[in-house]
């Protein structure tokens, strides 16, 4: 027996409920590189490009080509529609029509392809990071050129300025100051950097995760770096993601880290491992319709998700693959 | 009468350019014979193979079977990639006359829905570009819908051959990355041999032939009865430690007519489930292999030097040179051949530095030592993955790669000098490297082992002889095929002598010769540096990432040639390669794609 009270609280409640989940609902991609399913000598289990909705919870869908080594991939939303690109070892894979038809963009002068960053003011210009260098383009990926050399882990468009662009390589992190063309080294003397990620309402603020010297931080847009000290125990880091509507709130991991959080704007992290069964980690990212949902890649056993901004986590599907990278899309 | 002094006094020349038109004669009678017994025993086959589909299907051997089995292979989901992007339209074009309409469909399908992985290595795209470029000429004027990459048929075809014209030049030039191989020579043969079939375009057709005429003569200045020779830049273990169960040997026995048995009659030489049959393409094929090359692939009245440049792999990170050359010192005689890398990390997982390849129809007829190193670091110098995932992802797919006893390694701390049938290898492993011990493969079958009170190991298997000087101790274990000799000693060295009856009369003689080799390790302890006057009387001088020093000359690696020897010459980066055998000549022109011979 409810009373009229808790009969009132409890449709309050669902109207609540529905109200918030209706518009936080987000499209979650996932490049799947490879997976531990895979025995030699057996058939390829399916890896490539993965979609769900946020309300689908551990259910997948793939789109586009399979077993590509699909290292990253990006979204962008136009007028003309949303295009998708996948950064894989047989290029830059491409469609225009929501994944009916694809195209590999690239020729074989351009392999490895480790990332892709789309300039969200104009979607014709497009930068993929490799193994050889950062190679760009102006017409929609018709053509490319090839920008800087050395083995380029990432690269990224300032969201603030299309004209600025940061990469980060063996040699170090590099910047541009004229969409590309040239490049010189940032202050940051420390080689072998694995990921940068751009503050989202303080474009003069970035992060960099290395290989062996743990975080660093610039305020001044690569001028100067302090590596983070407070709290972090590894010293390989391959993702930091923001929070971006409360930036203080960051997210990082790597190698056997699991995921450290901060709740300061990135000087001082803890780990907040509870559900992860494994600490492998290569991409952590942020709904941006709903910021308490996280979601983490790992490289080894598919993706984790967090609904109180990764205090715990849940397993959500890709059993054993080593994802690549997650990008969030809100409706 | 004063044209036949002419002819008496001149050298008759026979001038031949060859643009597009079919190989050089190939006066081996028993060709046919051993083609004809190949795609004999190829179809009765019934494994779901692109090479049993095509044997039966040539021979009219189970025509229903092979159309069920192509069938089978045109959606199962388990092949793909490169591999199948050229054995699949390989097989369509030997067999598509009998082919019926709606198998030749679903093959066209194939390369419409099925993702073809380009893969991350020489062979790999080799194998891709090839099929890529076969099926778009075979399909051409269609657009990009109904291919699995989306580009049109001639975007594919320029594409694939802007890749392959690209490739001819690097191996005609620098080398092949992946040089050598008795595992992986099939990756590069299979696929070249589909092209100069099919290729429409004779200049195509031509540089095909060119490349065949490379690999089989790179193949044939080191090979001994069957064995592919010498050093190589990757190998699987299981070929290293047993020469003649390679997947180059099929391919030995089809064009040189060695190892002269039926292989496929004894189990150890069938092709194992990673490979086997590719040689069917060869049997089906026009191309002939040119009776010069097979005349120095089993000539060995003389012994003879051939050295080689190749290159390095893609070095991606840790080094400043994309492709460093790669020098290889090979000796060959009719007893043995030994064979030497310089050293170093010149491979990533799987090189082999060196060995001395015994004469034999015995498995496992072979002697070598290694460190058996791994690292992330030396991953990461070719893979683009994470360093610190490498490893283990490696291992996944290759098996061996941390195990500390495996037999195929590249180490930074090992590096050789050879000179003739003598060669000083010198181990220098830092501290704290993962494996810190070296490992020696010596077979059971020999027919002597033992140790010398001087503490020379020798072995002889028939009448060759090898003698081996440990510079610091190990110990020896039993293995199922092998003993292995193992220390941990991170400075360590080891002289190595080979001979034979007809170099050294016997074995107490080519003992005692040995014996009085002197042995000078003054400045090894510090220098990692060693003295060594063999039993010819030469002074070889080596020191760790120190030079090489014979007779008080310095070698200088830098003078090797692309390929120098009494059968083959070529200048690094010419593209032109000369090939010689008694009073014939032939030469192979990568930048006019002619081919030239006189004799």
């Amino acid at each position: 027996m409810i009373s009229r009270t808790g009969l009132l609280s409890l449709l309050t409640l669902c109207a609540v409920t529905l109200l918030s989940a209706q518009p936080s609902e987000s499209t979650v991609y996932a490049s799947v590189i490879s997976t531990k399913l895979f025995v030699v000598g057996a058939a390829n289990p399916l890896t490539g490009l993965f979609y769900q909705k946020t309300s689908e919870d551990t259910v997948w869908h793939h789109t586009g080509p399979r077993n590509i080594r699909a290292n990253g991939m990006a979204v962008f939303q136009g007028s003309k529609g949303r295009l998708l690109y996948t950064a894989s070892g047989n290029g830059l894979h491409m469609t225009t029509d929501g994944g009916a038809f694809w195209r590999i963009t690239t020729g074989w002068e351009i392999t490895e392809v480790w990332n892709v960053w789309v300039d969200p003011k104009n979607s014709s210009n497009v930068f993929i990071g490799t193994a050889y260098g950062v190679y760009k383009s102006t017409d929609a990926c018709d053509t490319w050129k090839q920008v800087l050399r050395g083995f380029v882990s990432s690269v990224i468009v300032d969201h603030s300025n299309s004209s600025v662009l940061y990469c980060t390589t063996e040699d170090g992190v590099f910047k541009s100051t004229d969409q590309g063309e040239t490049w010189s080294r940032t202050g940051l003397s420390i080689n072998r950097i694995r990921t940068i990620s751009q503050h989202p309402s303080d474009p003069m603020t970035l992060f960099v995760g290395t290989e062996y010297h743990g975080m660093y931080r610039t305020s001044n847009g690569g001028k100067t770096w302090i590596k983070i000290e407070a709290g972090i125990d590894h010293p390989t880091f391959f993702t930091i993601a923001f929070d971006p509507v409360e930036p203080r709130n960051m997210y990082a991991a790597g190698y056997a880290t699991g995921v450290y959080r901060s709740t300061d704007g990135g000087y001082s992290w803890k780990r907040s491992n509870k559900g992860l069964d494994i600490e492998n980690l290569r991409t952590v990212a942020v709904d941006p319709a709903n910021p308490k949902r996280v979601f983490a890649g790992t490289y080894g056993n598919g993706v984790y998700r967090s609904d109180d901004s990764g205090l715990t986590w849940r397993w959500v599907g890709l059993r054993g693959a080593q994802v690549g990278k997650i990008v969030i899309e809100p409706s | 009468m004063g044209l036949i002094l002419q002819m008496k006094t001149t050298a008759i020349v026979l001038l031949v350019t060859m643009i597009g038109c079919s190989g050089g004669a190939q006066d081996d009678p028993l060709f046919a014979t051993r083609r004809a017994r190949l795609l004999d025993v190829v179809s009765r086959e019934q494994e779901k193979s692109p090479y049993v589909i095509a044997s039966k299907i040539h021979k009219g051997v189970e025509i229903d079977r092979a159309f069920i089995l192509l069938d089978s292979l045109t959606y199962d989901k388990g092949i793909g990639g490169m591999f199948y992007a050229y054995s699949l339209i390989g097989t369509y074009l030997y067999t598509q006359d009998a082919l019926p309409d709606s198998l030749k469909q679903k093959v066209r399908l194939a390369y419409q829905n099925r993702m073809m992985y380009r893969g991350d290595t020489e062979n790999h795209w080799v194998m891709y570009y090839t099929g890529l470029y076969l099926a778009a000429q075979t399909w051409p004027n269609e657009p990009g819908e109904t291919w699995f990459n989306g580009k049109s048929s001639e975007e594919n075809l320029r594409e694939a051959a802007g890749w392959l014209n690209e490739w001819f030049r690097i191996s005609s030039t620098i080398g092949q990355g992946e040089f050598d191989s008795p595992t992986y020579f099939i990756t590069f043969v299979t696929p070249m041999i589909a092209l100069y079939e099919f290729a429409a375009d004779p200049v195509m057709k031509a540089k095909a032939q060119l490349m065949l005429d490379l690999l089989f003569v790179d193949f044939a200045a080191e090979h001994l009865e069957g064995n592919y020779g010498g050093a190589h830049s990757r190998d699987y273990p299981e070929d290293i430690i047993n020469p003649l169960g390679a997947p180059s040997t099929m391919w030995a026995w089809l064009y040189f007519g060695e190892p002269r048995f039926e292989q496929w009659e004894e189990t150890r030489f069938r092709p194992r489930n990673r490979g086997g049959w590719e040689a069917v393409f060869g049997a089906l094929s026009s191309y002939r292999l040119p009776a010069i090359i097979r005349s120095i692939a089993t000539d060995r009245s003389e012994p003879y030097v051939h050295t080689e440049t190749k290159r390095v792999r893609n070095v991606i990170r840790f080094g400043k040179e994309k492709n460093p050359p790669a020098y290889k010192y090979t000796y060959v005689t009719k007893d043995y051949v030994l064979g030497s890398l310089h050293g170093g990390i010149l491979q990533p997982i799987q090189q082999h530095t060196w060995d001395v390849t015994l004469a034999s129809r015995k498995p496992y007829n072979t002697i070598f030592t290694l460190h058996p190193y791994y690292s992330g670091k030396e991953l990461g110098m070719f893979f683009p993955e994470e360093l610190k995932f490498l490893s283990d992802e490696v291992d996944r797919y290759h098996l061996v790669y941390t195990n500390p006893g495996k037999w195929n390694s590249s180490s930074p701390y090992e590096q050789t000098f050879q000179h003739r049938n003598t060669l000083l290898i010198l181990y220098k492993i830092e501290k704290g490297v993962m494996q810190p011990h070296i490992d020696g493969f010596f077979p059971k079958n020999l027919d002597e082992r033992f140790v010398h009170s001087k503490g020379w190991v020798f072995c002889r298997l028939r009448d060759t002889y090898v003698g081996l000087y440990f510079i610091k101790p190990g110990e020896w274990t039993e293995e199922p095929v092998n003993w292995r000799w193992r220390s941990p000693a991170l400075k360590n060295g080891v002289i190595v002598e080979v001979g034979s009856e007809s170099e050294d009369e016997s074995f107490q003689s080519f003992q005692n010769k040995v014996l009085s080799a002197k042995i000078d390790l003054k400045g090894f302890d510090k220098e990692t540096s060693i003295r060594y006057v063999n039993r010819h009387g030469m002074e070889m001088r080596f020191s760790f990432d120190g030079p090489r020093i014979l007779n008080g000359k310095q070698i200088n690696l830098t003078d090797y040639q692309f390929f120098d020897g009494p059968f083959v010459q070529s200048v690094r980066g010419s593209g032109i390669i000369t090939i010689r055998y008694k009073n014939q000549t032939r030469v192979l022109d990568f930048n006019k794609a002619t081919i030239q011979e006189s004799h």
